[in-house]
């Protein structure tokens, strides 16, 4: 299904945000909040994994249901998980399209992956102390 | 020992009535903070010693070697770039820009990928911005347009607008009218008196519609602007204009969202009809902690807010072209030295991807995203933890911060000066 990407700050995320190798971050940065509506046509449940795809790239999260969310409408706190599917276009301003980036969401059995690992596909070598 | 009147090194509000307890080089208790500034204090988390890749691991390096070896990679590149800056204190800061003058560097702030388009709209139309102070004691109307204080700055709203009462607002909870503009019900929407719900992108749209109902022209809009219905949008226009004191609080889903500068150039705008009413005011909410300093150490020594360039000799801004996330797109940088921030983090995966292709340092005191995508991390001490400075809070009010012990660690001005002292003496 297609939906719309928007991210932003949450607690827990500015919590963690000093622990980017911790699994609290990496529960809440890796989570994709959807209207339950959607869910429940995906045939998805809370905590079930999902492999998101945009234009800039993919990854895999767990979805969470949040009823204040829109249909066709989900978020994803700003962090690497999110910045795997965002791309670099500026429009001139220096400022990507953090707020507005079509993806598409399937459900998959695959794993979540770590920052570390996440860095690692880009191109880093995980520090793990 | 309890540490009174401290300031907090986490969000642009900068709190500064926490009482902190110290034991030794430890923080063991905070009072007034959230949860951000607990996490803050109490973590400890710390990288222990600088760090170098070797090959697919990391070993540990002298601070001296850390340095010397940073100072290589900068002298050798041809395009450096110098991000981050909104972690640490404006003192550090300022050395930053000088550095990168000496290079001929690109330095650039968090602020690109925050409030730059509200700096852009400033620019324009200007500011009619008032302190944090004047707020709490006067405004009668708070808007928060595409922000969500409750999870990004969680005392905002106790400290200065809705639960806090002020010299000309006795009862804040029953006189002063909160209104919450969003494209998503969030914690902040469901304290809000009148809660309007934008499309993605409408933002622009419905401050027009605002604009134009202030001005007289209800006739003109049509039964809904961008899932907004008219009646909403009288009664939102009706609130402001009956304001005694109004304020807007705008966060980065203006900046971020479709029409980028556009949409606070509006915002303004907007601000400015109203005051034909009533004294309204419009303020962005600064997130990053000192990121503001990090905005008036840069123009007061370049002219120029962030992004700027000085690979001509001299000073040259131009976002879209000298901003960090344009650079790495393009690829253009051939050595990165970030400083109190995580771009690995915060920008889009290809960003990162060139972050990890070039040599890259970073100056942090934890392992983020960015340390996997780094050659040499050096850790310093936490600013207004164990390193004092001064710093800007969101509304323009510097602050001087505090430090709460003497620890192990250098400070960024010790690490910077030291880079750049090494860097002058190569330059001749």
């Amino acid at each position: 299904m297609n939906f719309l990407l928007n991210t932003g700050r949450t607690i827990r995320q500015g919590s963690s945000v000093e622990r980017k190798n911790s699994a609290t971050y990496r529960e809440e940065a890796s989570a994709v909040s959807m209207n339950p509506v959607d869910m429940f046509e995906m045939m998805v449940e809370q905590g079930d994994r999902v492999r998101v795809k945009s234009g800039s790239g993919e990854v895999v999260m767990w979805v969470r249901p949040d009823p204040g969310l829109g249909r066709g409408k989900v978020f994803v706190c700003l962090g690497p998980y999110a910045n795997h599917l965002i791309g670099t276009e500026t429009h001139g301003t220096g400022m990507p399209d953090f707020k507005s980036t079509p993806v598409s969401i399937e459900p998959t059995e695959e794993p979540v992956p770590s920052v570390a690992v996440l860095m690692r596909q880009c191109g880093g070598v995980p520090y793990e102390g | 020992m309890k540490v009174e009147d401290v300031v907090c090194p986490f969000c642009g509000c900068l709190c500064d009535d926490l009482v902190v307890e110290v034991e030794g080089t430890r923080v063991v208790n905070v009072e007034n903070g959230c949860t951000l500034a607990n996490e803050k204090f109490m973590g400890d988390h710390r990288l222990k010693a600088p760090i170098r890749r070797a090959g697919n691991a990391w070993e540990e390096i002298s601070y001296d070697e850390a340095i010397e070896e940073t100072a290589a990679i900068l002298l050798d590149a041809d395009r450096p770039l110098l991000y981050g800056w909104s972690g640490t204190f404006g003192e550090a800061q300022s050395v930053g820009v000088h550095l990168a003058e000496l290079l001929g560097a690109v330095i650039d702030n968090t602020s690109t990928v925050c409030h730059g388009p509200s700096i852009m709209a400033i620019q324009e139309v200007g500011h009619p911005g008032c302190t944090l102070g004047q707020v709490k004691n006067r405004a009668d109307v708070v808007v928060y347009w595409a922000a969500n204080p409750i999870e990004a700055h969680p005392r905002h709203m106790s400290r200065y607008t809705t639960f806090c009462d002020g010299f000309f607002v006795k009862s804040a909870f029953r006189e002063r009218k909160v209104i919450v503009v969003d494209v998503r019900e969030t914690e902040s929407s469901q304290v809000a008196d009148e809660f309007v719900k934008v499309n993605p992108g409408g933002d622009y749209a419905v401050l027009s519609a605002l604009r134009a109902i202030v001005r007289g022209k209800r006739d003109l809009i049509p039964a809904t602007v961008e899932g907004v219905s008219r009646e909403q949008l009288f009664r939102v226009a009706d609130l402001c204009m009956s304001a005694k004191f109004g304020a807007i609080f705008f966060g980065v889903g203006l900046t971020m969202a479709q029409g980028k500068y556009k949409n606070i150039r509006n915002a303004i705008e907007l601000t400015e009809e109203l005051n034909r009413h009533t004294k309204f005011t419009i303020s962005p909410m600064r997130g990053h902690w000192n990121v503001y300093g990090s905005n008036e150490v840069f123009t007061w020594i370049t002219g120029y807010p962030y992004a700027v360039d000085f690979a001509r000799g001299i000073a040259f801004y131009n976002p879209g072209e000298t901003t960090s996330v344009d650079i790495l797109r393009r690829g253009e940088c051939d050595a990165c030295l970030v400083v109190a921030s995580d771009p690995g983090a915060h920008f889009p995966r290809a960003c990162a991807e060139h972050l990890a292709r070039i040599p890259t340092v970073q100056i942090d005191p934890h392992v983020n995203a960015t340390t996997h995508l780094s050659r040499i991390q050096i850790p310093v001490a936490v600013t207004g933890i164990d390193a004092e400075g001064t710093a800007y809070r969101m509304d323009g009010v510097p602050i001087r911060t505090r430090r709460l012990f003497y620890g192990n660690y250098p400070d960024d001005l010790d690490v910077l000066e030291k880079l750049y002292r090494i860097i002058r003496e190569a330059r001749g």
